[in-house]
């Protein structure tokens, strides 16, 4: 009874639709630049074993999925978003008692099919996050609501940090604040909460640590607060700014310094850590405007680029296709970001309006986290980018999203 | 939703994706070339192409040196599979089993296991076929060719052609592009016309994955071809160069044949010399000491680095000077009895028993020392020196080669700087009339002053080179002066008691002077300079040296004999 119940809840009984192509396009064409790229670069690996062959699968597997979420009724995950929050929190605890990985346990195991619960928990935490938005603000504090969400996100971030996988808590992190932003708290009070992070950062180098506090403190003075909100929040910064070592040495795991180490001078190991950056930059510079070709590029066919199915595939792209295929991606995933804006702000539903920014600050996070690592201006996490790298479970959450995004619009909500 | 909002973020977004351009656009166009020159590096590697070195040929277009492959031995670790026959390898390169293994052990499982890994340099031919026999059994083993030289001529021509080196470490003097392990002309024509000889080596550039596994040719910048070295003809007559090697055997001395009207060196010995052959590949230490003691000296360059004093070949700028000086006619005649006093000091002639009345021919012809002490008498030190100088002693001849000695010819200064202002007396000048004292020349001096005499006081600088143009030499003497004493040498060959009789032969006409030298090392020295001319179209002048021969008037004489008759009869 309850289990017809739910599928009750779940999906239509019937009913009909249609394709957004202006944001499924620039998609479908990402995904068959993702499918070239790996056929190319997949070197003297059978055709059914190589990450080529496993893509398609991927997609094709993606789109059932897509056509399975069309008929879904989504408002079951407003209604549902708490439950799933409360089952989020218990998967990401049962990967501490899975086997390992890679000195990692990020994974459920479920006979033979490895299963990562942060994946999918990108989007119950949107959900969770919209809900809770959508249904509090305006009715408490600014204040209250943000440090919440922040309370919301800290327990599935600090599990998933200590799994580890310092990328994804990063996305976990940062999704919070455009949606908070897009449902209407004062940036202000967003501000407080980022500014202690900039400051734990520039706590490394005291003349630039001064003058972020004294940009601070203008900040603080324009905005006007209350004293006693404005003297926290000073103090608050300060404290972070001195906790910095004690982060640095303390919560950091070594390989994670590592990379930060790196991303400040590459060349401080260049066989060691720097190694992936430097023949990353190599690869891109050496493609200059036009690449050298799809399945020409040395560094890339040579094998000097390290993980060039996922985390590097965009390095690939660089070299063999150049600035112009760089530019061409760009060009796409921006079409892709203004159709989900654009459809944020069009639909009158809270919920899914804050949800479409949530969807859009994980592939823009995503997106903006790998491309400044391949170019050496952010450490290496070890993010895919949305809808190229080769890697089942994301490119799968990236395909879902795209299908709600599809179903929300359909729906009219 | 707020309008505001959604501008801001796709306004901040736009503005991102830009900066991340930007970046984009830094690496890809505004630092291209580094990157790109970066990923050559990673990926290209340049493999040398050794260019031949230039055929050496005699003026008949024989091959004296040829190139032939040497062998560099060589394995890839990552190759040998437990199959791999280290006995048969060890044997034939003599390299114990273990140490191979060790190598092998080595490298296998490290991050060079594709990288070949030199076992053995320098192998021969022979070597390399018997390994290819067992190639099965040798997985991963190859060979690397490296260009040796190999003389395929009978005649030997060891100073003339030189040898080659291996460039061992990088030096900053090393202008020429020289590569570790590139072999150069260390002496002789090798290293005079190295420059031509050389060629240029080309280069291939294959791609090269992070493992070091070859993927072949780069077809975008596949590199360039290598140039050989040019080929060289030398003015050697191999035929004669062997002839006269062979009559040099065991006997210490030099012998230089050539054209005086071109000056083109037909022949060229410098005994005793070295194996070439023993070049390949670097020499070992034991025989270049064995060459380096050996007090025969066999490195020593003897036809332009061995000085000696002229003797009685010396005889012939005395005699020039007073002809063309008019310092004596020559109808002016002295007697004389073997012996010739000079102060307190009595100075003999060859001929114990005296040559009675002699005149300037017969003086020359039958090398009477009285007589040019007393035509001393009345030259002039300077004047005589100065004589010498315009036959080209004392200075280089400007053959092409490296190291040629200058000789002396003594003057007022340098007998003062030596013996002192008073420490001399006109006794010594008695002694260099006759080609001894300080007096030193090589044998190639020597066989220039033939050359201005035979091309009746016109010659050419040396040459070994065919294309080189020499310059043009000459005596300024009047054509009497030449004249008569062409005749003079014509007599000392030909007249009755001339001392060069033993150098006559049928079917040309000799002409020449011996020389019995002595030397403070023991037996004299024996010389003879001359010429022969056939049907007045062949000309060929000749200086031989035997050391320590004995008097010039049999040891040289003779081997100038049996020249002259391989000349005459081979119709050179």
């Amino acid at each position: 009874m309850i289990y017809n119940n739910l599928l009750g809840k779940a999906f239509y009984s019937k009913g009909h639709w249609s394709l957004r192509w202006r944001l499924i396009f620039p998609v479908l064409i990402l995904l068959l630049i993702s499918c070239l790229t790996l056929k190319y670069s997949n070197l003297d690996v059978e055709f059914l074993k190589s990450t080529f062959f496993k893509q398609l699968v991927w997609i094709v597997f993606g789109i059932l999925i897509f056509i399975i979420v069309q008929r879904l009724r989504l408002q079951v995950f407003n209604e549902y978003a708490y439950h799933l929050y409360i089952i989020l929190l218990l998967l990401l605890l049962l990967t501490y008692f899975m086997p390992s990985i890679g000195g990692a346990s990020r994974w459920v195991m479920v006979g033979g099919f490895a299963f990562q619960p942060s994946e999918v928990g990108k989007l119950l935490i949107i959900f969770t996050l919209a809900r809770f938005i959508s249904d509090y603000k305006g009715k408490i504090n600014d204040a209250i609501l943000l440090y919440c969400a922040l309370l919301i996100i800290f327990f599935p971030s600090i599990l998933i940090f200590n799994q580890p996988d310092f990328g994804t808590a990063i996305v976990y992190v940062f999704v919070v604040f455009p949606m908070l932003y897009w449902g209407g708290v004062k940036p202000f009070y967003i501000f407080s909460v980022v500014a202690p992070l900039i400051s734990i950062i520039t706590a490394f180098d005291l003349t630039i640590f001064s003058i972020w506090m004294l940009v601070l403190c203008l900040l603080i003075y324009f905005e006007n607060p209350k004293i006693l909100i404005a003297t926290i929040s000073l103090i608050m910064n300060v404290i972070c700014g001195i906790s910095s070592p004690f982060i640095w040495n303390q919560i950091l795991f070594p390989h994670q310094r590592e990379r930060l180490l790196t991303l400040l001078n590459p060349m401080r190991d260049p066989h060691g850590s720097g190694y992936q950056i430097i023949q990353s930059m190599t690869a891109i510079g050496s493609g200059g405007f036009w690449g050298k070709g799809l399945g020409e590029g040395t560094q890339t066919q040579l094998r000097y680029l390290p993980v060039r199915d996922t985390d590097f595939i965009i390095s690939v792209i660089g070299e063999e296709l150049g600035l112009v295929g760089i530019f061409i991606i760009l060009c796409l995933f921006y079409i892709i970001f203004y159709w989900l804006i654009s459809y944020a702000y069009v639909i009158s539903n809270k919920f899914f309006s804050i949800s479409l920014i949530g969807f859009c600050s994980v592939i823009f996070i995503h997106l903006i986290i790998n491309l400044g690592m391949v170019v050496g201006l952010l450490p290496v996490t070890g993010l895919p980018v949305p809808f190229i790298s080769y890697g089942g479970s994301f490119l799968l959450t990236s395909i879902i999203i795209v299908a709600l995004v599809n179903n929300i619009i359909e729906q009219r909500i | 939703m707020n309008i505001n909002k959604s501008k801001q973020f796709n306004f901040l977004l736009f503005i991102v994706l830009f900066a991340i351009l930007v970046r984009f656009y830094y690496l890809q166009i505004y630092q291209y070339k580094k990157y790109d020159y970066q990923a050559g590096l990673n990926s290209i590697r340049k493999i040398n192409q050794n260019a031949p070195r230039g055929i050496i040929y005699d003026r008949l277009g024989l091959p004296l040196v040829d190139n032939r492959p040497i062998y560099d031995i060589a394995l890839i670790p990552f190759d040998i599979t437990s199959d791999f026959n280290y006995k048969i390898i060890s044997k034939e390169l003599s390299i114990s089993v273990e140490k191979i293994k060790n190598i092998v052990k080595k490298n296998k499982t490290s991050f060079n296991r594709f990288r070949p890994q030199i076992l053995k340099r320098h192998v021969n031919f022979q070597t390399r076929s018997k390994l290819e026999e067992f190639k099965l059994e040798l997985p991963g083993v190859f060979f690397k060719e490296f260009p040796a030289r190999m003389y395929p001529n009978s005649a030997r021509l060891t100073h003339v052609l030189g040898y080659l080196r291996t460039i061992k470490d990088y030096s900053p003097e090393n202008e020429l592009n020289y590569k570790v392990g590139d072999v150069y002309g260390f002496s002789g024509i090798e290293r005079v016309y190295e420059q031509s000889l050389r060629g240029r080596d080309g280069t291939k550039y294959h791609l090269i994955d992070i493992y070091g596994i070859d993927h072949g040719i780069n077809e975008k910048n596949p590199g360039f071809p290598s140039i050989p070295g040019k080929a060289l003809n030398l003015t050697i007559n191999s035929e004669l160069q062997s002839f006269i090697e062979g009559l040099f055997n065991e006997k210490i001395g030099s012998v230089i044949c050539m054209n005086p009207l071109n000056g083109e060196v037909l022949a060229y010995l410098s005994s005793p010399d070295y194996d070439l052959n023993s070049f390949v590949g670097p020499v070992p230490i034991e025989i270049w000491d064995s060459w380096n003691q050996d007090k025969n000296r066999p490195l020593l360059n003897r036809v332009i680095q061995g000085l000696y004093p002229p003797g009685s070949t010396m005889k012939i700028i005395g005699a020039a000077l007073a002809l063309e000086d008019n310092i004596v006619d020559p109808y002016w005649e002295i007697k004389c009895n073997g012996e010739y006093k000079f102060g307190d000091r009595i100075f003999h002639c060859w001929n114990e028993n005296g040559h009675n009345n002699v005149n300037m021919k017969k003086a020359i012809k039958e090398s009477c020392n009285v007589y040019f002490y007393h035509l001393m008498q009345k030259l002039s030190f300077k004047d005589w020196a100065e004589m010498a100088i315009d036959f080209g002693f004392g200075s280089k001849t400007n053959l092409d080669l490296y190291g040629e000695k200058k000789g002396l010819i003594p003057n007022r200064e340098y007998m003062n700087k030596k013996y002192g202002k008073y420490g001399w007396a006109k006794g010594n000048l008695l002694t260099f009339i006759i080609g001894q004292g300080d007096i030193l020349v090589t044998p190639l001096q020597v066989v220039q002053m033939m050359n201005l005499i035979a091309g009746g006081g016109f010659s050419f600088e040396p040459k070994l080179n065919v294309k080189n143009s020499s310059k043009k030499i000459e005596v300024s003497l009047r054509s009497q002066t030449l004249d008569f004493l062409e005749d003079s040498l014509w007599e000392v060959v030909n007249g009755t008691n001339g001392t060069g009789s033993l150098a006559n032969v049928e079917g040309g006409k000799v002409y020449g002077k011996t020389g019995t030298a002595q030397n403070p090392h023991g037996e004299d020295h024996s010389w003879f300079a001359g010429y022969i001319e056939i049907n007045k179209q062949t000309l060929v002048t000749l200086a031989v040296l035997v050391e320590h021969g004995g008097n010039g008037s049999v040891e040289a004489a003779s081997i100038s004999n049996k020249i002259f008759n391989f000349i005459v009869k081979n119709d050179l």
